[in-house]
């Protein structure tokens, strides 16, 4: 449909809101309830526009379809008297204390007020006032008197998280946001509605005053804390990682991260961290506590035991695949954290296809726990595109609150068979299905699970997602190093991140440790070596669908830390072996020709896209 | 390039050089009898403007309280950046300032700072001023980092217990 917008025609496809429209063609209509991921509910009418043909007066755009041949007047005097008019309603019980506001700097209210507003204030009168800031989980502060009720987060908890956690108290002007009961919140999800709120009334108690936007530089990185691979940018300031917040990327995490992704950064600042490497406790150098590891742990076959951290990258994953088949061939090696699932399936579900499901069936895993963002698009495919649920699950899931959702229960460590069950259920007789499976958190044979699933998705002709736990799970399986769960029985061992829950086996002869944080077996290690975090480290991980993504530090590894990739590489070169890399896209190179799950190493990154066009910017009064 | 002309010789003419001569003791006694306009620095100086822009103070209310709530608004509105401020929440244990905020770090670089005043201008709680002093040097250029323990004023209410003391 072909519409103009302040003169600029625009065709777009029908449905479209007006607000989208005008966004393609780079003109600004303020909004504080419209969300593009939330459904619109015209809330604030701060996005009133003239429209024609029509009645004479403003209308909202955020929730007006184009139609074809109208006209839209953004900058009609009457349009832009009702928004300044708007504006100055939200103003008069904003208390306007930007200058201590988290918010401030990258505020749309400041903004649009701003751009939109009128530059001085009338409001003489008395404002409402709360008790302020309210903690409303150890993570979230609220602000009543900076909300200008958009009910963006009461809606988001609704129909994105499917949690009954927030809601709106009293009525009209006095209304205000509060938690169910006044209790914390609980939601894996909750961190999302800090980037949703247009103003600063909920505000990070993490990030809380450490720095305005505008002093940090932000870096295009992926979450490293689980399999899903959510995009995120990592903010820095004075070589600290100051937040993180989530980026938008409509394949995998639309936008949404989860709590884990967003609040578990602050050891990386921590002056607790380890930063010197140790032998016999005392500092050493690097060279000396690598010949060291490399004299004890050569050629010990199956009597070396590695434990490998969980957000090993790929490129770390296949050096150290390098050394496990030449001075260490035979080790045992192990990954705390990672579910019993064997190597990737033949018929790959990928997250973005959940939207476009009929059938979604959620084996043995909890999904929130598992892979937070997979369990926000399995409510979206189910809420907004209406497909249908099926858990199989011993017991309730998350899911199940939905009460179109099915649930087949099945006594514990009998998932298999219950999968194969499902072959004549009548939802999956309708495709396209999808198959998401995890280990039931360890209780389950994933292996089975995976044979059984493999089975049933070949019959009905379903597509299939097994949930890895660990961050890069995949990629190390696509290497093929692990062949263990437990170190029991390695006289030799070299734990490189935390070790198994159970600790370090008694009797080991040598123990060398590669970790971030001192912890108490650390005591019995000969050698300590310095690990860096995600914010340090360069290389990629594969997520849980196989897709590969590169890890951008914001931060220098302060020396003599190394990055992973260094240390494994001089860890080569004690061991005897000779090749000498020289930078990281050797290595990325290397190991894209050796293994076709990394091909995409050796592709270069996508350029960044073009600048959003601006055909028009504020309109004030 | 083009050939000069050739220097014309000068004849000197006793004349002429007592006229010059005369013309510049002229001016030579003539300024001895005008008004002073240098002082004898450092033991005299000149007035300064009321609003004269020196060194930085960071003020505090009258109960002591740092006025500043560190919104480093200051910091972004300098210039030359030479302003660095990092904030902490005030606690009921820990109060520095009133309200939420207050600077934990507050420095200035008066080495790169171009007293312009910005900060001042931009301060929504008038923390940071400007003082009279201009006498800023010293023998090293970490000294010149001011942190907020010599920016801040005196604590009126141990001024006030010193004086009653
Ligand atoms: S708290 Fe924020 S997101 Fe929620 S209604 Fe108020 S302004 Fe909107
Ligand atoms: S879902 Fe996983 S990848 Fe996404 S933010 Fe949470 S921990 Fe990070
Ligand atoms: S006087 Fe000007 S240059 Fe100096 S600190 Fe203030 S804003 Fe910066
Ligand atoms: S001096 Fe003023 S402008 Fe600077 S941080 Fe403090 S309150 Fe803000
Ligand atoms: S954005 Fe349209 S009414 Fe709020």
């Amino acid at each position: 449909m072909t519409l103009t917008i302040d003169g600029h025609a625009v065709t777009v496809p029908k449905g479209t809101l007006i607000v989208e429209a005008a966004k393609l063609i780079g003109v600004e209509i303020p909004v504080f309830c419209y969300h593009h991921k939330l459904d619109p509910v015209g809330a604030c009418r701060l996005c009133l526009v003239e429209l024609s043909p029509g009645p004479p007066r403003a209308q909202t755009a955020c929730t007006t379809p184009v139609a074809e041949g109208m006209t839209v007047r953004v900058t009609s005097p009457m349009a832009v008297k009702s928004r300044a008019d708007i504006l100055e309603f939200e103003l008069t019980n904003h208390p306007l204390d930007c200058p201590v506001c988290d918010k401030g700097g990258e505020c749309p209210l400041q903004d649009f007020t701003y751009r939109h507003g009128y530059p001085v204030s009338r409001v003489q009168e008395p404002r409402l006032h709360f008790a302020k800031p309210l903690p409303i989980s150890d993570r979230i502060a609220l602000d009543r008197e900076r909300c200008v009720l958009c009910y963006r987060c009461t809606r988001y908890y609704d129909e994105v998280a499917w949690e009954q956690e927030l809601t709106t108290n009293q009525r009209g002007v006095q209304s205000y946001i509060a938690t169910q009961f006044d209790q914390p919140l609980q939601s894996v999800f909750s961190g999302n509605i800090i980037d949703l709120c247009p103003v600063g009334a909920l505000t990070s108690r993490v990030w809380r005053f450490q720095s305005r936007p505008w002093d940090m530089d932000h870096t295009a990185s992926v979450c490293s804390r689980c399999a899903v691979g959510c995009n995120v940018n990592l903010w820095e300031r004075r070589g600290e990682l100051m937040r993180v917040t989530a980026r938008e990327n409509v394949e995998i995490d639309d936008g949404w991260i989860c709590d884990r992704g967003r609040f578990e950064y602050t050891h990386v600042n921590s002056p607790e961290r380890l930063a010197q490497p140790r032998v016999q406790r005392r500092p050493a150098a690097w060279e000396e506590a690598l010949s060291r590891i490399a004299a004890a742990i050569k050629g010990r076959g199956p009597r070396l035991g590695l434990s490998i951290p969980a957000d090993i990258t790929n490129e770390e994953a296949f050096l150290l695949a390098r050394l496990l088949n030449g001075p260490l061939r035979g080790a045992r090696v192990v990954m705390p954290g990672r579910t019993s699932l064997p190597g990737p399936p033949a018929n790959q579900l990928a997250i973005k296809d959940l939207d476009g499901c009929r059938t979604i069936v959620v084996v043995a895993a909890d999904v929130r726990a598992d892979a937070p963002i997979v369990n926000l698009r399995v409510k979206k495919a189910v809420a907004k595109s209406g497909a249908r649920l099926l858990t199989v699950n011993p017991e309730l899931i998350d899911f199940d609150r939905h009460p179109g959702v099915e649930h087949v229960a099945y006594e514990p460590g009998h998932a298999a068979a219950a999968v194969r069950k499902l072959f004549d259920h009548p939802l999956l007789q309708e495709g396209p299905v999808g198959i998401l499976y995890g280990d039931s958190a360890g209780a389950e044979d994933g292996a089975a699970i995976a044979t059984a699933v493999a089975w049933l998705a070949k019959e009905i002709g379903a597509k299939v997602m097994p949930l890895y736990r660990a961050t890069n799970e995949r990629g190390v399986l696509a290497l093929g190093i692990l062949n263990g769960d437990s170190l029991d029985g390695c006289e030799y061992v070299f734990t490189w991140g935390q070790a198994l829950a159970g600790g370090v086996p008694k009797g080991v002869r040598f123990l060398a440790c590669w970790d971030d944080f001192a912890r108490p077996y650390h005591d019995r290690a000969q050698v300590v070596i310095p690990a860096v975090t995600f914010a340090e480290d360069q290389g990629s991980y594969t997520n849980l669908e196989g897709r590969v993504q590169f890890l951008v530090p914001p931060l220098q590894p302060k020396p003599p830390l190394r990055q992973g990739w260094e240390v494994l590489q001089d860890l080569g070169l004690a061991l005897g072996l000779g090749s000498d890399y020289l930078g990281i896209f050797q290595v990325q190179r290397d190991a894209a020709a050796a293994y076709p799950a990394l091909a995409a190493l050796a592709v270069p990154p996508a350029p960044a896209p073009p600048p959003a066009p601006v055909a028009m910017g504020a309109a004030r009064p | 390039m083009s050939a000069r002309p050739p220097k014309r010789r000068r004849t000197p003419s006793l004349g002429k050089e007592l006229v010059g001569l005369a013309k510049g003791l002229g001016t030579t006694f003539g300024e001895m009898l005008k008004p002073v306009i240098t002082v004898a620095y450092p033991e005299d100086k000149t007035p300064r403007s009321e609003r004269y822009r020196g060194r930085h103070y960071l003020r505090r209310y009258e109960n002591g309280l740092e006025r500043c709530i560190g919104c480093e608004l200051c910091a972004a509105a300098c210039p030359v950046g030479c302003i660095l401020v990092v904030a902490a929440e005030n606690t009921e244990q820990n109060r520095v300032s009133p309200g939420e905020r207050y600077a934990k770090v507050y420095e200035i670089n008066m080495l790169r700072c171009i007293f312009c005043g910005y900060c001042e201008e931009a301060c929504p709680v008038q923390a940071i001023v400007l003082g009279p002093e201009y006498e800023l040097s010293d023998t090293s250029r970490d000294k010149f980092i001011y942190t907020k323990e010599m920016l801040l004023e005196p604590d009126p209410i141990q001024l006030r217990a010193e004086d009653g003391s």
